[in-house]
């Protein structure tokens, strides 16, 4: 009986083995970029959590799908790794995309890059692109590249919507972690609604996490019980609209229209459209030319929209100054721009991780064009209005 | 700007703490009663899960598929669904670990995983069926998220007495109930004795492994309805749309509040108020220290609590002695 099970075992082994072989395909040494077709590419794609989570990767796996019909590829050219954690799984992630002969692997998540780069480091023939980072500006790898989108842009315009609907003049904002790209989000959708409104103050708290429904919730709960009557957010989750729902007020979203979740409360979701990069990636690839370093886009591009406004409840003129404020921003239009102060009356500062001066707003012609040389969101002061609590 | 002494926020703090302390109570009551039959089940969270995806499953489909549907039958299909789904797992457990003896441990961990990814699976296909959101309708959503009518208006004392869901008031009276359950009624007693010592409560001529299904199952149903609290609420939860992962870290406080509450329904009762007021505690109360600090809080109130009740000795206090270890009859 056992030397049976032994035999069954050796076979069911052979086949596992062969299959995997299969699998892997006759490119066991990595891509190629010459000679490559829209027929043979192949791009692989490393994410934090899989599209059931509605949000980032969600958004960003709509990008995958309408950068394949843009280009016309087939499914099987694409390969996902969903789930992969920011830690050594991340390097046996790409590592398993070299091996099934991908060109071109995109991760998306912040933690990623460190794994990315040992493997680019080794594979210079194939293209390596990853979202929210900072490294290529500096590891001078030829293959290596980051992208952004101009997200800031859609939440300034979405703060314009909770600007014209806040009673109380005091938003809320449900933030996941204190640096700069969270910073530069909350901030842009403060600027916006405070250009329609320029009382209205703003809360943040943090929820420490990307994708934690219970604690978003508590969070939201907290900011309402505080006063606040708009609530967006920088975190994955519809748990924040629902709360604002359940409590009577409103709610701005982020990476995915929330309206189904919450009609009574969502007004508009800030998103972005990452195919507009992808394509270009892709494109770029199989015409063999050179992709910039770093890439961010905002709405001259189409990189990052607003989400159909929910017209039963926004307030009257919502459409009509967003359509304003989106020509004034394709026309040259600065967000983060005059004589932006911190809450204590000084000069903001935008400062490096290591606390090096980038840009410091002096007066009233002061601007700072976010994400413009490096694709990372560098603008982090807390500016006068917005009150965190961590 | 933060004056977080006022009274209107401590009285939000208070009502925030029930609020998040709920969940936690239907899991820690659920593995009292389970532990107490010496059945150690760490599937708590699995469970937890599995009662969230029946209980918004029943209410979602029951709403899709009737023609006038009704949110009161509608909340009453997902209490039930969220308890009979998590008891389903609760009895997947018992088989294994009663009937086939494997180890608890393993089996509980391997619940919990199997519950994350049954409910995240089925959630994903509801989900997409609906294309994108799946929700429930807004009046089930009202009833999990409002106090009782009238009492809750009422000013200071309607808020912190009455302005909570129907669920809040459920957990309480099932603390309760067991904690009559198990110090006054003779099933309760014996139920003690099979956790206790089974080969002495099977000579006694209780059926022990009657006990110890019937308390594994209806156990794991309780700790379903903290996952439907986490699926339906919106204060301290996703507020009856179906998020994928949503269910974080409750189970495992269940599991510590637990021990935290040295197997007492009552004391559970309290310890979960406690726990849900330092979950939320650095939303309401500043102390400007790192989150991750408040985040520890819970966790190291359990190891507290563990020294001192070793350090004192009360046999009361400990956990039942069978828990973790599968009964042989024949080994006595």
């Amino acid at each position: 009986m056992k030397k049976l099970f032994a035999i069954l075992l050796c076979i069911a082994l052979c086949f596992a083995t062969a299959a995997l072989a299969a699998c892997g395909g006759d490119t066991g040494d990595g891509g190629d970029a010459s000679g490559l077709t829209k027929d043979n590419i192949k791009i692989g794609f490393v994410h934090i959590t899989d599209p059931s989570d509605m949000g980032y990767t969600y958004n960003h796996d709509l990008g995958t799908q309408k950068m394949a019909q843009n280009i016309g590829l087939s499914d099987s050219q694409i390969i996902n790794k969903f789930n992969i954690p920011e830690g050594s799984e991340c390097e046996t992630a790409v590592r398993e995309l070299v091996e099934a002969g991908c060109n071109i692997i995109v991760a998306t998540s912040f933690g990623h890059a460190d794994y990315m780069l040992t493997v680019a480091a080794e594979y210079p023939d194939i293209v390596f692109a990853h979202a929210t980072g900072y490294h290529a500006r500096f590891m001078g790898l030829d293959n290596y590249h980051n992208y952004f989108v101009d997200i800031f842009e859609a939440r300034y315009l979405a703060g314009i919507a909770a600007g014209l609907k806040t009673e109380t003049n005091k938003l809320g904002y449900v933030a996941a972690f204190p640096f700069a790209e969270v910073i530069s989000g909350y901030t842009s959708f403060y600027l916006g609604a405070k250009s329609v409104n320029p009382d209205v103050t703003m809360e943040v708290m943090y929820a420490n996490s990307w994708h934690d429904p219970a604690t978003e919730a508590q969070v939201a709960q907290a900011l309402i019980d505080r006063g606040a009557d708009v609530i967006s957010q920088h975190s994955d989750s519809t748990a924040p609209a629902t709360t604002a729902e359940a409590n009577g007020v409103w709610h701005v979203g982020y990476n995915a229209d929330m309206i189904p979740a919450a009609p009574n409360a969502s007004l508009v979701s800030a998103r972005a459209d990452w195919s507009i990069y992808l394509t270009m990636l892709v494109q770029d690839v199989l015409d063999g030319k050179d992709i910039p370093a770093d890439w961010s886009e905002g709405l001259a591009a189409n990189a990052v929209f607003l989400s159909p406004l929910n017209d039963a409840i926004v307030a009257d003129g919502t459409a009509a100054a967003i359509d304003a404020a989106k020509a004034q921003i394709i026309g040259g239009f600065h967000v983060f721009s005059g004589h932006l102060k911190d809450n204590d009356g000084n000069n903001a500062k935008i400062t490096t991780f290591e606390g090096d001066l980038i840009y410091e707003f002096t007066g009233p012609d002061s601007y700072f064009i976010e994400s413009n040389e490096f694709s990372a969101p560098d603008f982090n002061p807390i500016i006068e209005g917005i009150f965190v609590m961590d | 700007m933060f004056d977080f002494l006022n009274p209107d926020n401590l009285m939000n703090f208070f009502v925030a703490a029930i609020l998040a302390g709920t969940p936690l109570l239907f899991g820690t009551l659920g593995e009292i009663l389970t532990e107490k039959s010496g059945n150690l089940n760490l599937g708590v969270q699995g469970m937890m899960f599995m009662g969230a995806l029946g209980g918004f499953a029943g209410a979602y489909y029951y709403e899709q598929m009737a023609a006038q549907p009704v949110a009161v039958i509608s909340v009453l299909i997902a209490v039930i669904c969220a308890f009979l789904t998590a008891a389903f797992g609760a009895f997947l457990y018992s088989v294994l670990t009663i009937s086939m003896r494997a180890n608890q441990n393993v089996t509980g961990l391997a619940l919990t995983i199997f519950g994350t990814g049954f409910a995240n699976f089925f959630g994903e296909a509801i989900s997409f069926a609906a294309g994108g959101y799946a929700a429930v309708s807004s009046e089930t959503k009202t009833i999990f998220n409002t106090g009782i009518p009238g009492l809750a208006d009422i000013p200071i004392i309607g808020k912190i007495l009455f302005s909570y869901n129907f669920l809040v008031y459920f957990a309480i009276l099932t603390a309760i109930i067991l904690a009559w359950f198990l110090n006054r009624s003779r099933a309760g007693l014996n139920l003690r004795a099979v956790g206790e010592s089974p080969a002495t409560a099977d000579a006694a001529g209780i059926n022990v492994t009657r006990y110890k299904y019937l308390a594994t199952v209806i156990g794991g149903g309780i700790c379903g309805l903290g996952g439907l609290y986490i699926v339906m609420n919106s204060s301290n939860g996703v507020g009856g749309v179906w998020t994928f992962n949503l269910i974080s870290y409750q189970g495992w406080i269940a599991v510590a509040l637990v021990i935290f509450a040295t197997w007492s329904p009552a004391r559970a009762l309290w310890g979960s108020l406690i726990f849900g007021a330092l979950s939320v505690m650095r939303l309401y109360i500043p102390l400007g220290i790192p989150a991750q600090i408040y985040d520890m809080f819970p966790y190291i109130a359990t190891i507290a609590v563990i020294i001192g009740v070793s350090m004192r000795r009360r046999r009361e206090n400990h956990p039942p002695d069978s828990l973790g270890i599968a009964y042989f009859r024949e080994e006595r």
